[in-house]
């Protein structure tokens, strides 16, 4: 899969990064209608997706595969419940208009705005970010830094050409009567998995 | 466009009697300070971030060019083909051009100002494209046929209701008023657009000249879906949106999406650099290709803007809107009596350079002077005083109506004239009078009171009770020569009285220099700089031959003339900048300098006291001068008192000099807000420390609440001194 990035994390700068900051984020997503889960292992994220999927009646589910989507197990668990399970570009390009939930990693979260910051350079990607009515982002717990400042010095190191995005909470709108309605164009739940154990380049 | 023949004050009159735009302006203003300030609670230094904004904008358009270069080669470098438009034409030229060539025949819109500036839409149709806006509000105006009344809520101004009928009419079936159900037919509706698009076309919020990104900041997702489904993704972007590098964009990030909606972020920002991946299906088949980027860099009068010295200062706009949304004018009428299709102080400017000096010239009145929106705006843009340029310049080119040019010319810039006209306003305003009120000062000279009673010309002018109040002072300690200004010395002398007998309390010597005249501020505020220069000459000698330690003016609005127009009058001249420089170090705003003597002597401590005071906020003090802890301080010591605060105290009475005279209607609903306000705060005084505010409250209270007074801080300090 195509990455603006191979390794954020090398770019991370030395301060103002850290789980430390994570309460500060969580606070600052939820106020912003993200849902956030902060667990110790992928299987306990797995084990998210899955009973998410089926609360929902999910039946169709796109995901992009990541170091920590795999570490999860879930796509063999959500196949045995009888779940359809595309990861492929095509499959994804196919599907996404359909499914029910799309499944995809980002880099870092932001504490000052409760925002994630994805790398969105394969089509794909972005598609499951933006098609299926519920999203659900593995995030590594420790990748949290402290503003938008600290973000963009980020970016600016490794953002040669692409599509760089952040994500703060479901799309909204309040456009008729300044009412705030949830789930306009893009989804209308944004789930956060926050993941604890390290996990680095699909091995635990 | 050029609107001709507008008849803007019945535009006005319809809006003010629109109750849906008036309820939901109204509720907004209401709730927009409170979210904007709990956006920013986790900013340390707000000052510092808009200075950063402001810098590095300014840094930009010093270099527009080398920027513009540097992006467009980024860009280029990366995939995507730059086109430069000199105007609305050539975009429409280009985009009409690459449409027939790739056979494009659905076409997705996402938030674009720069393609409703350009009308672009109504082109693409008439070519027989299928053209949607996506973003809901846009959508919704689409529908209606209407332009946009706001830069972020494009449609404020309109019910659920109406909404649903336009839904209804679109779809061809009963759409309810229910708005989650609406957003969710929207929805539906409009992501089969974006399936079947071959050309997606987007705005864009930054462009980075590092690496040829473009930024979006949206809410709803139909950005990103018009970036990313279509396979030919074209972006409109004005060359004020340009920044030098990636790191640049975090203060705008940092600044407009709190600014515009109070969020800490807005659900989705998203950049684009260069080509990137889309799949399409060809004959069955799910094919990947690099998607084809155009970015459309727009000038149509923005360049021209960049070299000029004073109006280079709208690259500083990020676009937020806020302006608007702090307007006391703004926020009862609206948007769409601004003409063009950018509303509001930042949109009068816009239209003013972007589309015409005419369609300015219509609405130039429109801006009130009160600064809120200079207060907040993130680029720390002088709104008001871009808008007086703006002013100047029809003026200096086209010159004043003639009437108004006689009357000011004549008679303002004349002392004697002006004066002996107004002693004869005091006695043949006598069969006329009702109660106190009548008709106001060089205003009504100028025929501009036409629809409106103000305060009766007093019997006897301050200049002629001088000999009566001046009191010899044996050592004073300073001698200060008393500018009163018109109000003060034919309307309010009480209020003059009181700041002589408060200064020659304090020993010091107080002189009136019996050739001063009308500050020049209403001549100002019509454009006129070379009337306002005559009348800055005459004051100015008035003063120096006073030979005063002090300059003294119990009028913040003269005051601030005083203090920085007359400098900037003679930018040009030498001697007359050095003149009016010198009285300009002299120059005090009585609050201000009484505070300061007050405290010097031990007279600052707060007392408790039975009778309740509140204090309003003038405009031209609080930002204009940032008085606004003295006056307060003084009516915090001052004895039998109590200072209590109302809401909003700070926001414009209304009056703002010709504005209030001139358009009645508008000024009215501010007073009356103004008015409650003062009630709800229980206080038995309303204490001001400017007479034109004096003047438009008291008119308020008359009507709404006559137990409740009006005194200027000086009366009240007067009134507790023991003769």
């Amino acid at each position: 899969m195509k990455k603006v990035c191979e390794h954020w994390s090398q770019a991370f700068p030395s301060q103002n990064v850290g789980d430390y900051l994570f309460a500060e984020f969580e606070k600052r997503g939820q106020a912003a209608s993200a849902e956030i889960f902060r667990v110790k292992t992928a299987v306990e994220a797995g084990e998210i997706v899955t009973n998410l999927a089926k609360f929902t009646n999910a039946k169709k589910i796109v995901t992009v595969d990541s170091p920590l989507q795999k570490a999860t197990g879930m796509k063999e668990k959500l196949k045995s419940l009888g779940m359809l399970v595309y990861n492929t570009a095509t499959d994804i390009a196919e599907h996404a208009e359909s499914a029910e939930i799309g499944i995809s990693a980002v880099e870092f979260g932001i504490a000052e705005s409760g925002s994630v910051c994805m790398d969105g350079y394969s089509f794909e990607n972005r598609l499951v970010s933006m098609l299926p009515p519920i999203h659900i982002v593995f995030l590594n717990s420790k990748n949290i830094v402290l503003g938008i400042t600290e973000a963009f010095e980020i970016i600016s190191q490794v953002y040669q050409q692409g599509y760089v995005s952040f994500i703060t909470g479901p799309s909204r709108t309040a456009d008729i009567e300044r009412v705030l309605t949830i789930g306009v164009h893009g989804p209308s739940r944004f789930i956060i998995i926050a993941i604890d154990e390290q996990i680095d380049g699909g091995k635990k | 466009m050029t609107v001709n023949n507008r008849n803007l004050t019945k535009e006005i009159a319809e809006k003010l009697e629109d109750t849906i735009l008036r309820g939901a302006l109204g509720r907004f203003a209401e709730a927009y300070p409170i979210s904007r300030a709990k956006a920013y609670e986790n900013v340390e230094d707000i000052e510092a971030l808009r200075e950063q904004v402001r810098q590095m904008k300014i840094a930009t358009v010093n270099h527009i060019e080398e920027v513009a270069n540097a992006f467009e080669a980024a860009a280029q470098q990366r995939g995507a083909k730059v086109f430069r438009a000199k105007d609305g034409d050539a975009v429409k030229k280009y985009l009409l051009d690459l449409c027939h060539e790739k056979d494009v025949k659905r076409i997705v819109k996402s938030k674009s100002m720069a393609s409703e500036e350009i009308h672009l839409n109504h082109s693409l149709e008439e070519a027989g494209l299928h053209v949607k806006e996506t973003d809901l509000g846009e959508w919704i105006i689409s529908l209606a046929g209407h332009k946009p009344s706001h830069m972020v809520m494009p449609a404020i101004h309109l019910s659920k209701e109406q909404i649903a009928g336009y839904f209804s009419e679109e779809l061809k079936q009963q759409i309810p008023t229910d708005i989650a159900i609406m957003v969710k037919v929207a929805r539906e509706n409009l992501r089969k657009e974006f399936l079947l698009a071959d050309m997606g076309i987007s705005g864009a919020n930054f462009g980075i000249a590092e690496n040829g990104a473009i930024g979006l900041v949206t809410n709803e997702g139909n950005a990103r879906l018009a970036s990313t489904l279509p396979p030919i993704h074209v972006v409109i972007i004005g060359y004020e949106k340009l920044i030098p590098t990636i790191k640049d964009a975090a203060p705008i990030l940092r600044t407009l999406p709190r600014n515009a909606t109070g969020q800490l972020m807005t659900s989705y920002m998203t950049m684009v650099s260069g080509q990137t991946p889309v799949m399409v299906k060809k004959t069955g088949k799910w094919i990947e290709q690099e998607k084809e980027l155009h970015i459309i860099l727009l000038d149509n009068g923005r360049l021209k803007a960049a070299h000029d010295d004073k109006f280079k200062e709208i690259y500083q706009c990020v676009r937020c809107a806020s302006c608007l949304n702090v307007c006391p004018i703004y926020t009862l009428v609206g948007g769409h009596v601004y003409g063009h299709i950018y509303a509001g102080g930042i949109g009068a400017i816009l239209t003013a350079l972007l589309s015409s000096q005419e369609d300015f010239d219509k609405i130039n009145e429109l801006c009130i002077g009160c600064r809120k929106c200079v207060e907040i705006c993130p680029g720390k843009i002088n709104i008001p005083g871009l808008i007086d340029e703006l002013r100047s310049q029809t003026v200096s080119e086209k010159g004043l109506p003639f009437g108004v040019r006689m009357v000011f010319d004549n008679v303002l810039a004349n002392r004697k004239v002006f004066h002996n006209l107004l002693r004869l306003a005091s006695i043949g305003q006598k069969p006329f009078t009702s109660g106190n009120v009548i008709r106001h000062l060089p205003l009504f000279l100028a025929g501009l009171a036409k629809d409106r009673s103000l305060p009766a010309v007093a019997d006897i002018p301050l200049r002629d009770r001088i000999p009566k109040i001046t009191k010899k002072i044996t050592k004073p300690t300073l001698r200060v020569a008393f500018f009163s200004g018109c109000n003060t010395d034919f309307v309010f002398p009480e209020t003059g009285e009181a700041v002589y007998k408060v200064l020659q309390d304090l020993n010091m010597e107080v002189v009136f220099p019996e050739e001063q005249s009308c500050c020049g501020k209403p001549v100002l505020g019509m454009g006129d700089r070379e009337i306002a220069k005559k009348i800055a000459k005459k004051n100015i000698i008035a003063f120096e031959e006073a030979n005063a330690d002090i300059i003294l003016s119990s009028c913040p609005t003269c005051t601030e003339t005083w203090h920085e127009t007359y400098v900037k009058l003679f930018a040009d001249d030498r001697e007359w900048k050095q003149r009016a420089e010198k009285v300009a170090h002299k120059f005090r705003e009585f609050t201000s300098f009484v505070e300061e003597h007050y405290e010097k002597t031990g007279r600052l401590t707060p007392k408790a006291g039975s009778m309740r005071v509140t204090y309003h906020d003038s405009c031209h003090a609080k930002r204009g001068l940032g008085i606004y802890k003295e006056p307060r301080a003084l009516l915090a010591a001052a004895e039998g008192y109590e200072l209590v605060e109302m809401k909003d105290c700070d926001k414009c009475c209304g009056m703002a000099g010709a504005f209030g005279v001139k358009y009645t209607k508008i000024s009215m609903p501010i007073l009356r807000q103004k008015i409650t306000n003062i009630k709800e705060s229980g206080a038995h005084i309303i204490a001001v420390g400017c007479p034109a505010c004096m003047m438009q409250i008291q008119g308020g209270l008359d009507k709404q609440a006559p137990s409740i007074q009006v005194k200027h801080i000086a009366q009240l300090l007067a009134e507790n001194i023991k003769e």
